[in-house]
């Protein structure tokens, strides 16, 4: 799974039918440069980091099998600190010791 | 899925069974390295469309027998080249 940050809406109204009223966000994946284009069933806002799955199962993440996708959104994530690249400490997660 | 631009046509007369009688577009991504996709809703050159990649290509071909890896899927309604190159 690949970790990106959503970065906005993808409007695309000629499309093929099989891809039906899905949409389509436009994705930035965490160290690379390139756009790449994701479905979201899950509803994402821009700039949510989240999880997204590749190849064919991303066609099962997106509901059925026959749902022609190759990036799917599976998750945001809750809690990212992106300048130690690892997933953020929740604030009360260590409460502070007694003495 | 990624993002591409429709360079031109392309023709290929002589061709393999499962690619049937499907229509080709040249295609580029944001660093202008070529790719050909299939097209199955009718792209004009300049447009920015979105490419499906891997298996589900096929799928979106119409036809999981169809051989490729890469099919157009969508159209792109608003889009512009600074967008795309940063």
């Amino acid at each position: 799974m690949k970790i990106c940050q959503v970065e906005g809406t993808l409007v695309a109204t000629a499309r093929i039918g099989s891809l039906q009223n899905r949409r389509l966000l436009v994705v930035k994946e965490r160290g690379s440069s390139g756009k790449q284009v994701a479905v979201d069933p899950v509803g994402c806002k821009p700039g949510d980091w989240v999880i997204a799955v590749g190849s064919s199962a991303a066609r099962d993440a997106a509901g059925s099998k026959d749902y022609p996708s190759d990036l799917t959104i599976v998750g945001i994530i809750d809690y990212w600190d992106d300048s130690s690249g690892q997933a953020g400490v929740r604030a009360d997660a260590n409460p502070p010791s007694r003495p | 899925m990624q993002i591409h631009r429709v360079v031109r046509e392309l023709v290929t007369t002589k061709r393999n069974f499962w690619l049937a009688a499907k229509s080709l577009r040249v295609v580029e991504d944001h660093k202008g390295n070529l790719e050909v996709a299939l097209d199955p809703i009718g792209a004009k050159p300049g447009d920015f469309v979105v490419t499906i990649g891997v298996s589900a290509a096929r799928i979106a071909a119409g036809n999981p027998k169809i051989t490729t890896d890469l099919t157009i899927g969508g159209i792109i309604d608003h889009w512009d080249e600074a967008r795309w190159r940063q």
